[in-house]
């Protein structure tokens, strides 16, 4: 006997988005594994707080919050991704095709955020853990005060990167148009480009591993020190 | 909240944008539950001019729409007129200068207010739904080059149909703005324009966006110019449009506090606070993508 794989479809059209995830919770407590979600027209709050290892496939484009407070589940977006993308993930994967809005992978704690276009400002701010992959470029104060975890972006990254981060490590391949209060560039390892062509080459990203920049704390900001108020003026 | 919408055909002829707004705008409905207006602009220009009027008092409307008629006559002209509302539209067959129209609506029915005067704009707006302005002003069949919209969720100034936008630069026909976000240095910059003879009609502050356009278009900046300068003078968080008789454009401002997507397609370029406005609009094949901070855009034909 061979088991064949059930695959759950949810439909969006003509069901509000507290019955889809609705759907889409009792369908992961029932055990599926694997839910295609069609139609989802850029509607927001789809398929959060998931907290079992299952693969959600969305085919369209989702609006705010996608995949946000998930503990686990396994996202992708064939279309582009709203405001918040995957907020406060904890562990699990969302990958999105196209571009995403502003916060992108905000507050996330574990687990993999992989946009194959552009992320719009603030990506990946207190970043708490994880790892946030951007194939295209990232906007304005990407990595804003990140606490832990690893950010690679491609492309170009716009003003204010990596501003008042206290730890973590960003990894640019394009033009940094400016970095953040006490943000500074670190020389990559050895090891920092093999992590870094094993990631690319695991999402097909393109991008010379040898040619990334790291961007890393100063630690200046770690401690007040009154001598360098004017340092603590302009980061303030 | 609010919502904002654009939506620019590139090619110099007229589409169903009174339909292609309602959808839009339908969309946005829950981010401005408040109110909803549109900036619609025909493909011909006219060689008179759309004038829209808010009467003062419904019960007195007819006796002061009938005024406004006389005062007028002496101007231009009269092709139509209708009330739909308490909102006077009146088509001038010349084009007699903004200004005057304007001083002679104003004397001939005090407390009213000119909402616009374009040769290609016509703008609507209420309190309600999108559904509801259609209701009111029967926009569905219109057709045209351009348009913005707005649905507002108050959160400054009253809800009523003076303080809902897209909002007409005084004295300059077809500039209109719709706004989403906050002015904060709106009193410094009202009472600076009011010291130099602008009126304002409401106590919105997005108000101040048209007068500050038209002002520095009257000194010989581009529109393209006025928004750059805009993204500097203006403060606050804003993602804002502006259309004229032959223009789309926007601003962001420096933090990118407030959405703003784009999209292209063959026909038009397509803008709005969210996706789903876009893939109303154009369907879900589009590539939709947030605009980045401090980001001027102006389309034109």
């Amino acid at each position: 006997m061979v088991a064949v794989a059930s695959r759950l479809t949810v439909d969006c059209r003509g069901q509000s988005i507290r019955e889809v995830n609705r759907a889409i919770r009792e369908a992961v407590a029932a055990g599926e594994r694997s839910i295609r979600v069609l139609y989802p027209e850029a509607r927001h709050n789809l398929a959060v707080a998931l907290l079992a290892p299952v693969e959600i496939e969305i085919e369209g484009s989702v609006g705010y919050y996608c995949g946000g407070m998930g503990d686990g589940p396994r996202i992708t977006i064939s279309g582009s991704a709203g405001w918040g993308l995957a907020e406060c993930l904890m562990d699990g994967q969302v990958i999105c095709r196209g571009s995403a809005g502003n916060g992108a992978a905000a507050s996330i704690r574990g687990g993999r955020v992989v946009i194959h276009g552009n992320a719009a400002a603030r990506a990946a701010i207190s970043l708490k853990g994880g790892t946030v992959i951007i194939g295209g470029s990232t906007g304005y104060m990407s990595g804003f005060m990140m606490q832990k975890g690893t950010i690679v972006v491609c492309g170009d990254a716009a003003e204010g990167l990596g501003d008042s981060m206290y730890a973590g490590e960003i990894f640019v391949g394009g033009r940094i148009a400016g970095l953040g209060n006490d943000a500074v560039e670190q020389p990559m390892t050895a090891e920092d480009i093999v992590r870094l062509e094993d990631l690319l080459e695991e999402y097909a990203l393109p991008g010379d591993a040898r040619r990334f920049r790291k961007i890393c704390t100063g630690g200046r900001l770690h401690n007040f020190n009154k001598h360098e108020f004017d340092m603590w003026r302009a980061a303030l | 909240m609010c919502g904002i919408v654009g939506y620019f055909r590139k090619v110099d002829s007229e589409g169903p944008i009174g339909e292609v707004m309602l959808r839009m705008i339908t969309a946005l409905g829950c981010r401005g539950p408040d109110s909803t207006g549109l900036a619609l602009y025909g493909g011909k220009r006219r060689s008179g001019a759309v004038v829209r009027v808010k009467l003062a008092d419904h019960t007195e409307s007819s006796r002061q729409a009938t005024a406004i008629l006389n005062a007028l006559a002496g101007m231009s002209e009269i092709r139509t007129s209708a009330v739909d509302d308490g909102v006077l539209r009146v088509e001038l067959g010349n084009g007699a200068a903004a200004t005057a129209v304007e001083r002679a609506v104003l004397r001939s029915a005090p407390g009213s207010e000119v909402f616009s005067i374009g040769r290609r704009l016509d703008l609507v707006k209420r309190v309600g739904t999108a559904a509801d302005l259609d209701a009111s002003f029967h926009i569905r069949g219109f057709r045209g080059t351009h348009a913005i919209g707005h649905t507002r969720l108050a959160t400054e100034s009253k809800v009523d149909i003076s303080h809902s936008q897209p909002f007409w630069a005084h004295g300059r026909p077809d500039l209109a703005t719709v706004h989403n976000g906050h002015i904060t240095n709106y009193v410094k910059l009202r009472d600076l324009y009011e010291t130099r003879g602008h009126v304002f009609y409401t106590h919105n502050d997005s108000e101040i966006i048209p007068a500050y356009l038209g002002e520095q278009i009257d000194r010989g900046a581009t529109l393209e110019q006025a928004l750059h300068r805009s993204t500097a003078d203006l403060d606050g968080t804003f993602s804002y449009l502006v259309a004229t008789a032959e223009e789309l454009g926007l601003a962001k401002d420096g933090f990118s506090a407030k959405p703003l997507l784009m999209a292209e397609t063959d026909e038009a370029v397509v803008v709005a606070t969210e996706e789903i406005a876009i893939v109303a609009a154009c369907g879900r094949d589009v590539h939709a993508a947030e605009l980045p901070a401090r980001e001027v855009r102006v389309w034109s034909r």
